[in-house]
């Protein structure tokens, strides 16, 4: 596998950019270890209990990611992220014993506590929007990495640094 | 590039360090007002084997840790004494001056080291000054052979002080945070050495991934931020009983602590509802108590030395920017204006000035600027320079640096005005490193 890692910041806000501007979509980012290796959501009899690993693949299949994606310096949500946390809210309500935890991310060139701090408030926007779209705030919790856990995406050919980001964990 | 000639210069210097488990330094460029001072090996009553080897050849490392110290300033020139006669014990309070005046050297470092019978060393140095004859300074220690360093480092604070009026130095120590593993999900954890690297230790286990050490004054708790528990929290631990707990009774996330200069209070920061503030809490534990209110995230805080005031980062002008408020959270205004985010400030010992990192594009520099919010300077050239302390004496800033070719985090010093970057020698990798003088 293709290791090297660039600076995703770059990237990512040129794409974000582009994207708010002309409102073309991002390149598709698949979170790398999901890609390909997705078990199948299972077939079985509706309503079977499913793993959380199992849920989780369910999630990114049916609201196309588990993971939404923010400029190096915002908390904001960006259309891409509108649509695909309106997915997670359907899939949310259509699996109502899911519990989710929200896991944010700063970016590399955040300091050590700005990174903790921009994490929280970034997974705190992705809460408020799924309770607003009718999602039990209990069902939710809220946590920041800050630069803990960089994290890595294949764009095309290339593996990037993932930064600034929110990713929706199924924990129960 | 260094000249061949300096090189040669350095390399006699270093000779006799080589191989004696101090690190070798690059000797800086010496101020004309150095002083030439001689370290010759420490006499012994009687070699005597001990836990930390026989005092032979701990007598040996000191001189030789004493040299390394003072070859790390631009105040002395240590001299060559391999051909001049080890002093023998009598001489140590009775020096010859005429052989070191023959010598050329200004000051003389000698003392002794003797086993005791309670199992520790009695270790003595005298400064003498050779010209005019006189001794000009003494320090003696009862320690265990493992503690010989601390005796060194303090005989050489006693010569570094007298030589130039400044504050002591080389008995202080850094703790820091070791990094191993994948740089995805690295294993971090809270470790404690002297400012040399020597007398490493590991503080915590590496389960949970820790952050941001700061020293309690007196040298012997540290605070840190930890996943511990999967639930971001500050921990407060003692370094004698490892005794390690939260420091909080509450569930909120909190990090990024920093001990008042008194030690009684700790600022740190704390989120809820997705906005983060500072805030200040009794060190001994308790409720914390909120000094900014802003709907930005305000983070980061560093107490002045008078305990006065409060360095923060706020980004409720847009950017992060540095902050300055007194320690009740009043008289919130900015001193930052320059373009690009700060990070990491942190209040020199003298109270004068503010380190910090500020990140332009894809690089991150160290600064520091007047408490006031004049004078900015860029001491470091990046490209990923972040998390700054200074020393004790507020002479040098240790910070982290960026190591493309290893892809690893370093700990490294730069004088406090701009200069030679130097690297600390740590077993793994390093970041967020706090630097404490000791106390008694």
């Amino acid at each position: 596998m293709n290791r090297k890692i660039l600076f995703a910041a770059a990237i990512l806000a040129a794409a974000t950019a582009t994207a708010a501007a002309a409102q073309v979509r991002l390149p598709v980012i698949f979170p790398l270890g999901r890609d390909g290796a997705q078990p199948a959501p299972p077939s079985g009899i509706p309503g079977a209990p499913m793993s959380t690993g199992a849920m989780q693949a369910d999630l990114v299949v049916k609201a196309g990611s588990d993971t939404v994606y923010f400029p190096p310096d915002g908390s904001g949500l960006n259309p891409n992220s509108i649509a695909t946390l309106t997915a997670q809210a359907r899939w949310l309500i259509a699996n109502p014993f899911a519990y989710v935890r929200l896991e944010g991310h700063g970016g590399p060139l955040d300091s050590r506590d700005y990174a903790l701090a921009i994490g929280d408030k970034r997974a705190s926007a992705v809460r408020d929007f799924l309770v607003m779209q009718g999602v039990a705030p209990q069902r939710i919790s809220v946590m920041s990495w800050g630069k803990e856990r960089p994290g890595s995406v294949r764009v095309g050919p290339t593996v990037v640094a993932a930064g600034a980001r929110v990713v929706t964990v199924v924990v129960q | 590039m260094i000249p061949t000639a300096l090189l040669k210069r350095l390399l006699l210097l270093l000779l006799p360090l080589l191989g004696l488990g101090t690190a070798p330094a690059l000797a800086q460029e010496r101020s004309p007002t150095a002083s030439v001072i001689a370290v010759p090996p420490f006499a012994i009553t009687k070699n005597v084997d001990t836990d930390a080897g026989n005092t032979w050849s701990i007598a040996n490392q000191i001189a030789d840790l004493i040299s390394a110290d003072l070859n790390t300033t631009s105040s002395f020139i240590v001299a060559n004494v391999k051909d001049i006669r080890i002093p023998s014990y009598p001489e140590v309070t009775a020096p010859s001056y005429p052989t070191w005046r023959a010598a050329r050297v200004k000051l003389l470092l000698s003392g002794f080291v003797s086993a005791r019978n309670d199992g520790r060393l009695t270790i003595g140095c005298y400064l003498y000054d050779v010209q005019s004859g006189r001794e000009v300074a003494r320090q003696g220690f009862a320690v265990t052979p493992g503690e010989w360093r601390r005796a060194a480092h303090r005989c050489a604070d006693a010569a570094y002080v007298e030589a130039t009026g400044n504050s002591p130095r080389f008995d202080s120590r850094i703790a820091y945070v070791a990094e191993s593993g994948s740089p995805d999900s690295p294993v971090k954890r809270l470790a404690v050495m002297d400012f040399d690297g020597a007398s490493h230790s590991y503080v915590t286990e590496g389960d949970a991934t820790v952050m941001s050490p700061s020293w309690s004054p007196t040298g012997n708790r540290v605070a840190y931020s930890s996943f511990r528990d999967g639930r971001l929290h500050v921990r407060i631990v003692d370094l004698a009983t490892r005794q390690d707990r939260p420091l909080l009774p509450v569930n909120e996330p909190s990090f990024g602590p920093a001990f008042s200069p008194d030690g009684r209070a700790i600022a740190l920061s704390m989120s809820a509802e997705g906005n983060t503030d500072i805030f200040t809490v009794d060190s001994s534990g308790g409720y914390p108590r909120r000094l900014t209110t802003s709907q930005a995230i305000d983070t980061s805080p560093s107490y002045s030395p008078d305990g006065n005031r409060i360095a923060f980062v706020s980004d409720r002008s847009g950017s992060p920017q540095i902050y300055v408020m007194d320690f009740d959270g009043s008289n919130q205004r900015r001193i930052s204006f320059a373009p690009g985010a700060y990070g990491s400030p942190t209040w020199s010992p003298d109270g004068e000035r503010i380190a910090f990192t500020r990140t332009e594009g894809p690089t991150s520099r160290i600064g520091t600027i007047a408490a006031g919010g004049s004078g900015e300077r860029i001491v470091t050239s990046g490209p990923r320079d972040e998390e700054p302390e200074w020393s004790p004496d507020g002479s040098k800033i240790v910070f982290q640096q960026y190591d493309a070719a290893t892809r690893r985090t370093l700990l490294a010093t730069v004088p406090a005005d701009g200069g030679e970057v130097r690297a600390i020698p740590t077993p793994q990798g390093g970041s967020d490193p706090a630097w404490a003088g000791r106390k008694e």
